[in-house]
């Protein structure tokens, strides 16, 4: 006679740390009340008022994206180690918790998703906003087109220097920055231009209409992705910079950092 | 005769003051009311959230706008029972109504004034340590706690200023602490101040901009950042932040290749 409490309790035997992703907080409480185990909040606000809690920039569509963060987060901070074994809860087709998974820490190779935000050049907060720039041109379209656009992020003085103008650059001597109420619609306007945005550390716009120039060689992108990814992966190899593109062929959002590609987004899902 | 019209002007006295108490009760309590609805309407209550008179209000099982609005309707009951009392003929009041009139006027104002001094340093203090929350030093909540004690001083002076009490001391002690502020800023920000002088400049003419080549103060390499403050330049990995005095007082070499 077995119960499905008895099967599920092997995923959560023996665990070092228990990762909660956007818990409400009767159910933080309960989590917390238990002896002798780590509890590790994950979510975009900290919301429960828990001791370790690892900031979530974006909530990542794919789950395994939102754990994978999660992970290197608490890795990043010393929460957890190397060999580690974690559950997590989160919300997969609702917003409460509705399942339970066991990752192995480690295993899953360190994929950079975390660094991608907190340890590039730029604030992670204009990092977030070009993302959500991305993704609401994904989602909205130019007059219900879909569009690309290429942004770069960080750097923006190696940027500079490793790419040329295509024609007159309409940021010139304006003080717009990502976050701005206003940028949504401008950049709207601005993403039928052709080439690269390039966003300083600080989430100033510098310059639109940038073609750019990186030296592609050995730059290894998935194949059946264009000019523009390529020029993505390209740029963020020979400098510091992050790249933030959206596919107009496909829709997706893609980030690249160090001319790998971090992180792919469907719009369409947020 | 005599006795019955003497009876009946006693009577029409004590009328008359009933009348006139009731009128007052009644104006009384319909401006508590409405001060009570235009403080509610102009949203008070949001304003004063979470400062400390607001919760020793809460504490008593009230509310900052239910004080003031209460205390309007208890100014006109007393000024009516007075007058009452006056019309009555049942106690000399007149001499403390004429009181009344010249005195009261600057104690509500006074009272106000204190009221709302201790509001503003409340909800000054909230402001300023909610800015200073990102900076993670405990001492910091000295200068929140400063900023709101110089304003509740400032508003009792006036409030002792406004009933006529002698505040010339208070007031040098004022001024004293106020030029001490003001000179410890002036020599702690001078730098600040130039650079940020500096850097509207910079920013609103831009002589140079982000990608250029350029060479201040000894160091040269790629401009990164301008902001009001500081400008970042970057060469071969090392990255200066120089602040924006020194580029107006050294000038700033752009390098065109």
């Amino acid at each position: 006679m077995t119960d499905p409490g008895d099967l599920l309790a092997d995923i959560v035997d023996d665990i070092d740390a228990l990762f909660l992703f956007s818990p409400s907080g009767s159910y933080y409480d309960r989590a917390a009340s238990i002896e002798d185990l780590d509890v590790v909040v994950v979510a975009p606000e900290n919301t429960v008022g828990a001791e370790t809690f690892v900031e979530l920039p974006l909530e990542f569509d794919q789950i395994a994206d939102r754990i994978r963060f999660g992970v290197e987060g608490a890795l990043d901070q010393d929460l957890v180690e190397e060999g580690d074994v974690i559950a997590a809860t989160a919300g997969l087709f609702a917003d409460g918790t509705d399942m339970v998974a066991r990752v192995r820490v480690g295993t899953a190779g360190h994929t950079g998703l975390y660094d991608l935000f907190t340890d590039s050049r730029a604030e992670p907060g204009v990092i977030r906003d070009v993302f959500g720039v991305a993704i609401e041109l994904g989602r909205k379209g130019q007059k219900g087109k879909p569009v690309g656009a290429l942004f770069v992020v960080g750097d923006a003085g190696k940027v500079m220097n490793k790419s040329r103008p295509l024609s007159y650059n309409p940021f010139e001597k304006s003080h717009v920055h990502v976050g701005d109420p206003i940028v949504n619609v401008m950049l709207k306007e601005f993403s039928r231009l052709d080439g690269a945005f390039v966003i300083s550390d600080s989430g100033k716009i510098v310059s639109a209409y940038r073609y750019l120039e990186p030296s592609a060689e050995g730059v290894e992108i998935p194949k059946g992705l264009g000019a523009r990814h390529m020029a993505a992966g390209a740029i963020t190899r020979d400098t510091s910079a992050v790249a933030i593109v959206l596919s107009e062929s496909d829709g997706m959002v893609r980030a690249f950092k160090s001319g790998e590609l971090m992180l792919e987004l469907d719009p369409e899902e947020y | 005769m005599v006795e019955w019209l003497r009876s009946l002007t006693t009577q029409f006295q004590y009328i008359s003051a009933a009348l006139v108490l009731v009128v007052g009760l009644v104006i009384g309590y319909l401006v508590g009311r409405i001060n009570d609805r235009i403080l509610r309407s102009a949203g008070i209550p949001e304003a004063v959230e979470g400062t400390s008179l607001e919760r020793t209000a809460r504490k008593f099982g009230t509310d900052t706008v239910s004080i003031i609005a209460q205390g309007s309707a208890w100014i006109i009951y007393i000024v009516s029972i007075l007058y009452a009392l006056e019309v009555a003929e049942l106690v000399q009041t007149g001499l403390v109504l004429a009181q009344a009139w010249t005195l009261l006027p600057s104690y509500i104002v006074a009272v106000l004034i204190v009221m709302v001094g201790l509001l503003a340093g409340d909800k000054a203090e909230l402001l300023v340590s909610e800015y200073l929350r990102g900076v993670k030093l405990p001492e910091v909540s000295v200068i929140a706690t400063t900023v709101r004690y110089t304003v509740v001083f400032v508003a009792i002076l006036l409030a002792l200023a406004q009933i006529g009490i002698a505040v010339g001391v208070l007031l040098i002690l004022l001024a004293a602490y106020l030029f001490a502020m003001v000179l410890f800023s002036a020599v702690a920000l001078h730098q600040l101040l130039t650079s940020a002088a500096a850097g509207l400049y910079l920013l609103l003419n831009q002589p140079y901009g982000i990608g250029d080549r350029v060479a201040v103060a000894d160091q040269q390499g790629v401009v990164q950042e301008v902001d009001v403050f500081v400008t970042r330049i970057e060469d071969d990995g090392s990255e200066y932040v120089i602040p924006n005095h020194l580029v107006f007082r050294r000038g700033v070499v752009i390098e065109r290749e």
